[in-house]
């Protein structure tokens, strides 16, 4: 509880001063309101490029059972979910100051190809993603809280927009640790689960090509949204990742390509940049929330502690917006 | 004749077998790391009725019978924390915190009746439970626990050390949400939890677990289970966000215009 993820700790603030204002509209405002500065102060914290990470062989360090070893602390490099395809301009309705500089000013979209950097929505699809953008700030329905907010597991591909998250890594699986989900990726030819089964973070069946993690996501449950922007894929959408590795070790491109005819004009791809977190960064309680090890007399050694998101173990929303205040979910 | 040496060959078994459990030199035949160490690696789960109640109870509407899983049968709770069980098990169907799918803790994640995988390396073993979203790391590289003192985890924090082949871990800073089993036994933020394990065979793991809590028990209990291998074709961990149910409904929005 004490150590509760930075997002889960804000969201919880802002239920207790909704509870006391009694209202409801303060939910899904995980972001301060702009402040009113004269000059645009931009979080110098974020980099507007993405790297060129080219997919190839693997010359570096690799464990025993000889997969790449890119075991570590991971986050992204260029913004958090506010904004999938002006990453660096703000969540819908809270422009960032960054958003008032020119658009080659700010990091490119997310959606590397097509060249236009949109999701090509069907018609129908685009208005659903427009009116979650719409309400984002002044939710009216249940549907217009992000489920992230509810601590539900980030998904694919927002969990690796979030906070920092862990790869471990052991023969024949990835395992990929976030605060909010967990990923098993099973590096094996074994059948994807039922395609009845449907759930938040997917069912991952991957290979490793050089440098390169190529992952088939099945079984989607299309409910976790891609970030505040309400960008989307449905229950019949596929997903190709690729975790293209620099041969330095410090750094690595998410490739993502997503597939639903049911939402999506064609199929397109996705690129979040990530870096390596290490002893030699400092612990920030975002990218690298990780602690120092009790090892005296040893050389600094960080650890992460447990990875609960607060909700998980509280009302979701203090009852707000058709919830059930805080009873039993289950009867099993 | 037939009999006799049919009778004959089932005593060496059990000799045998007998010698395999209690045996505290290196156990052959099980999974090991390179290192040597025993790998606890794979998806485990109890077939016992640990969960339902550590005690020994019989059926009823909400649990099946189970003949206990304490030492000495009961749980040595003090006056006023007795009193407080008796309170949780009146309220079971209601207040048990499995019903709202939060973190099970310490020792119940462990024989709650869903599988959990253990993912292991020299460093660490990271037990991913199929319930909910509890990822437990016991470290086993030396690390002591966090040298700030009361701090609070749902399934506290899990120092091991390897004991030949038993795997000790002592875990402390826990937080007082958690309940042990669905018949309402509890304990105080004080908790303090000594786990041992250890293979009996390849497939199965001897598990007990020695809980101390000055504010709620009169001395320590323990509890000893085990743990069996879930061996079916192609098994996997099936995720179960199972807190997400009460807004799941919402999404994927089909109903914005």
């Amino acid at each position: 509880m004490m150590r509760q993820p930075p997002i889960a700790a804000s969201i919880a603030a802002l239920i207790l001063v909704a509870a006391s204002a009694g209202t409801p509209r303060a939910i899904a405002q995980t972001q301060a309101a702009p402040a009113p500065a004269a000059q645009p102060v931009v979080d110098t914290h974020w980099q507007k490029t993405v790297p060129v990470i080219a997919s190839g062989a693997w010359n570096g360090p690799r464990l025993a059972d000889g997969q790449p070893d890119v075991t570590g602390h991971w986050s992204n490099t260029i913004a958090n979910h506010s904004n999938f395809t002006d990453p660096q301009a703000g969540p819908p309705g809270e422009p960032s100051a960054a958003s008032k500089l020119p658009r080659n000013q700010r990091a490119p979209s997310r959606v590397s190809d097509p060249a236009d950097g949109e999701i090509p929505y069907l018609p129908a699809a685009r208005k659903l993603q427009e009116d979650f953008a719409k309400n984002f700030g002044t939710p009216t329905h249940a549907w217009h809280i992000e489920p992230l907010a509810r601590c539900a597991p980030g998904g694919v591909p927002k969990s690796f927009m979030w906070h920092g998250y862990e790869i471990r890594q052991y023969p024949g699986v990835v395992l990929l640790l976030f605060d909010s989900g967990t990923r098993i990726i099973h590096l094996d030819d074994s059948p994807h689960l039922a395609q009845s089964i449907k759930l938040w973070n997917g069912d991952s069946r991957g290979h490793w090509e050089g440098n390169t993690l190529v992952v088939d996501v099945k079984n989607n449950n299309g409910k976790a949204l891609f970030g505040r922007m309400g960008d989307f894929m449905s229950e019949n959408g596929t997903v190709v990742e690729r975790f293209v590795f620099d041969q330095d070790g410090k750094r690595y491109n998410y490739v993502a390509t997503f597939t639903d005819p049911t939402v999506y004009s064609r199929s397109w791809t996705a690129t979040i940049p990530a870096r390596k977190y290490t002893e030699a960064d400092t612990p920030d309680g975002w990218h690298y929330d990780a602690m120092v090890a009790n090892l005296p007399g040893k050389p600094l050694l960080h650890e992460k502690m447990e990875r609960i998101c607060v909700e998980n173990n509280g009302p979701s929303d203090g009852g707000i917006f058709d919830l059930p205040p805080n009873g039993p979910v289950i009867s099993r | 004749m037939y009999i006799r040496s049919l009778s004959l060959a089932a005593s060496a078994f059990f000799a045998v077998a007998s010698l395999g459990v209690h045996a505290q030199s290196p156990t052959a035949d099980i999974p090991r790391l390179a290192s040597g160490k025993p790998d606890f690696s794979g998806i485990w789960q109890t077939l016992s009725e640990a969960d339902y109640d550590l005690e020994p109870h019989a059926g009823r509407r909400d649990v099946p019978p189970g003949p206990g899983v304490v030492e000495g049968g009961t749980i040595p709770y003090l006056p006023e924390a007795l009193a407080q069980k008796q309170r949780n098990f009146a309220a079971r169907e209601k207040d048990d915190p499995r019903l709202r799918c939060y973190i099970l803790g310490v020792p119940r994640s462990v024989y709650y009746p869903a599988p959990f995988q253990i993912f292991q390396r020299d460093r660490d073993l990271t037990l991913v439970h199929q319930f909910g979203h509890q990822v437990r790391t016991i470290h086993t590289n030396g690390t002591l626990h966090p040298a700030e003192k009361d701090q609070i985890f749902w399934l506290g924090d899990s120092r091991g050390h390897w004991e030949g082949d038993t795997l000790v871990v002592d875990l402390n800073d826990f937080n007082d949400t958690t309940w042990l089993d669905r018949a309402g036994n509890f304990h105080s933020q004080d908790l303090h939890v000594v786990e041992k394990w250890r293979f009996v065979d390849r497939d199965t793991i001897s598990y007990s677990a020695t809980l101390d809590d000055p504010k709620t028990f009169s001395k320590p209990w323990t509890i000893n289970i085990l743990l069996n291998r879930r061996r079916d074709k192609n098994f996997q961990l099936i995720e179960d966000y199972c807190f997400t149910l009460r807004y799941e409904k919402f999404y994927p929005n089909k109903e914005g215009k």
